[in-house]
């Protein structure tokens, strides 16, 4: 077929599939990596969920401020912040994004727009309402995109900054990552209604339920929200229902999901194989050249595993610099 | 052991992008929820006194078995029994298709539906003669008519007792089947269109330059969605026989241009390129080679060239509470009058 029937251009469908494929083969080599007992702290693994960080970012510059959540290597990746760094810093190496300061739950790239991975649950709602009133003031037609999971959805810190936002009437979208799971307590028994739509609401948010192991509903979704945001229309909701395929935190014996949950999911809503499929299928990216784009972003990782290995670790010098900000 | 009733309410309808690019409507699930309310009381005065409805987890059981047992705790008898059914339940609208088989095996004398037309569409694929009873609570809501919930619910209660004769409580309707290559079979309850858009993504239909060829059972001039398109053309009732077939191009080339409300609040210019009158029985095949299916207003299937596509219009395919004609004899017979019940029945 010689027509490309989707609403991306070749060029941008295989940038896609990089970017999920990236953050697939970072988070799967550190499942392997972190049974080493080599990486300091905690990691929690985005894979399965690699659709919505990408099908959102894809619609993003440098201008546009994301904040993260514990789960941020694949927010991070999306958002353009450099593969060996990012890897570095989870081993608390001194190339690392933050020096080897932060490791996994901390990582930040000011200069791709990525306000941080964060440890404390839907704090990043706040961070963004302050880009937001930024991006207004300047009039850069920036936005400021929050992720957040169905657990920390009900911070209150998550509601204020969604009144803040609403009243303010902010370039904010606030966007749940409803993988089904609050760590370990399930979403049916966590949270009184289900709907994160119903939240948006009551705040006079407009809110879109998406399926998030789709990349192109979250990419129209999320395309249509943002620019929405851009002109002036405020900010907005967005629901992902997605799947992880790994425990809440790396060692999690995950004994409340269902037997053969993750098998099932694997088979059949993993996001990459979906998209990978369809948009083969539509003749638009052969499989050769699918292939020719695992190789490269394996190699990637493999460098940036033994780089960060090979990397030294911070200095007792480098204790006291970069606590405060140089004005 | 009296007539069983049916209620599903799926919590997932209206969740869709048509809230951003339509300013569409999202009717909050302790909505949902109060409505379903609604319509137990009404079946309750009309005599029902066993109700099965679909399971889920997105807020409404919770909140209606507290009003129920609110109102039982203060020597009430205002709603009938409720029990649910067991059944798994995974958030989507296979719910829905689920609860409606096994109502139907059940032998439930209605199903009272809440949802938009997606939610109508799974209901009928799996209801069988079952009648339902349509209230609208999703997007674009072509197929159930707009009404206070109370009247549908007594409606309904005074068909599934059988004190509205069924050759005044029950209407027949159209359906479109639809076959994709040797995929399984699917069925829209008002409209069939094919886009150009190779995808499935957000499933709901706005970018007018990608509409291609539209089906409707009826075309009415009062709904929105794509089956306003039609009814914009040439009204088609739901009773009459027959649908229609439009061929659509994007505004630029198109022989004539429409302004239709394609959703809430967008009311936008679609190109129209021909129509015709699609009689029941005939295999209708679209010109396009390759693109998605939108089913009652949602991308459902796509399709490329390999694969053969028809559409076809099943006449009296499934049953539909006649609501005004059931409110009608219900006043002229005066069946909600005190004491009413057994002339009532005796009349009928």
């Amino acid at each position: 077929m010689s027509t490309n029937p989707f609403p991306l251009d070749k060029a941008d469908l295989m940038k896609a599939y990089r970017t999920m494929r990236t953050i697939r083969e970072f988070e799967e080599r550190l499942h392997v990596e972190f049974a080493k007992g080599d990486i300091p702290g905690f990691v929690h693994l985005y894979a399965g969920e690699e659709a919505c960080a990408t099908g959102i970012m894809m619609h993003l510059t440098d201008v546009d401020r994301i904040a993260s959540t514990h789960r941020g290597h694949g927010h991070c990746i999306a958002k353009g912040v450099d593969v060996h760094e990012m890897m570095a810093e989870i081993y608390g190496k001194a190339t690392g994004a933050c020096r080897g300061k932060g490791g996994s739950m901390h990582i930040a790239d000011l200069a791709k727009g990525m306000m941080g991975a964060n440890g404390i649950l839907g704090a990043g709602a706040p961070l963004v309402c302050g880009a937001g009133l930024a991006a207004k003031f300047r009039g850069d037609g920036g936005v400021g995109i929050t992720f957040f999971g169905d657990g920390a959805s009900n911070q209150g810190m998550v509601l204020e900054s969604m009144n803040l936002a609403a009243v303010w009437n902010l370039p904010v979208i606030f966007v749940v990552e409803n993988n089904g799971y609050a760590e370990s307590t399930s979403v049916d028994y966590a949270t009184a209604v289900d709907s994160y739509v119903d939240r948006a609401s009551g705040f006079g948010l407009p809110g879109v339920t998406v399926d998030g192991t789709d990349f192109f509903a979250v990419y129209e979704a999320a395309g249509e929200m943002i620019r929405r945001a851009r002109e002036g229309g405020g900010p907005a909701l967005l629901e992902c229902k997605m799947v992880r395929f790994f425990g809440h935190f790396e060692g999690d014996a995950q004994t409340y999901k269902a037997k053969g949950e993750n098998d099932y999911n694997r088979e059949h809503r993993d996001c990459l194989k979906i998209f990978a499929a369809r948009v083969r299928e539509a003749g638009v990216v052969t499989a050769d050249e699918f292939a020719a784009i695992d190789r490269e972003v394996g190699a990637l990782i493999e460098d940036a595993v033994a780089s960060a290995k090979a990397a030294p670790l911070p200095s007792a010098r480098d204790l006291t610099t970069d606590v405060y900000v140089a004005y | 052991m009296g007539p069983i009733v049916g209620i599903i309410a799926n919590p997932v309808s209206a969740r869709d992008i048509r809230r951003v690019v339509a300013n569409a409507a999202s009717l909050q699930i302790a909505d949902r929820a109060n409505i379903v309310l609604r319509v137990l009381a009404a079946l309750a005065a009309c005599g029902i006194e066993q109700v099965v409805m679909m399971p889920e987890h997105g807020g409404i059981r919770g909140h209606v078995m507290r009003g129920i047992e609110r109102s039982r705790n203060q020597g009430e008898t205002r709603f009938p029994h409720v029990t649910h059914l067991d059944m798994p339940v995974t958030g989507t609208a296979e719910d829905s298709a689920r609860a409606a088989r096994l109502m139907h095996r059940a032998g439930v004398a209605a199903i009272v539906v809440l949802g938009g037309d997606g939610t109508h569409r799974a209901v009928v694929k799996e209801c069988g003669r079952v009648p339902i009873a349509g209230i609208s609570t999703g997007t674009n809501n072509a197929f159930p008519e707009h009404r206070e919930p109370t009247i549908t619910g007594l409606a309904a209660g005074l068909a599934a007792t059988g004190r509205v004769p069924a050759r005044v409580a029950f209407a027949s309707n159209k359906r479109l089947d639809v076959a994709v290559g040797e995929r399984p079979a699917e069925i829209a309850l008002v409209d069939v269109a094919f886009v150009t858009d190779s995808y499935i993504g957000a499933r709901a239909l706005w970018r007018t330059e990608t509409f291609r060829e539209l089906f409707v059972t009826f075309a009415d001039p009062e709904v929105i969605g794509m089956a306003a398109i039609a009814g914009l053309i040439e009204p088609v009732g739901r009773g009459e026989a027959g649908g229609m077939m439009v061929s659509l191009a994007p505004a630029a080339t198109a022989r004539t241009v429409l302004s239709a409300p394609i959703a809430p609040g967008l009311v936008v210019p679609v190109g129209i390129d021909d129509w015709r009158r699609m009689p029941a029985g005939i295999p209708f095949h679209p010109h396009l080679a390759a693109g998605s299916v939108a089913l009652d207003g949602e991308r459902e299937i796509f399709f490329d060239g390999r694969e053969a596509v028809s559409v076809t219009l099943t006449a009296d395919a499934f049953r539909t509470v006649n609501v005004p004609a059931v409110m009608q004899f219900a006043a002229t017979h005066g069946l909600l009058r005190a004491g009413a019940s057994l002339l009532a029945t005796a009349l009928a």
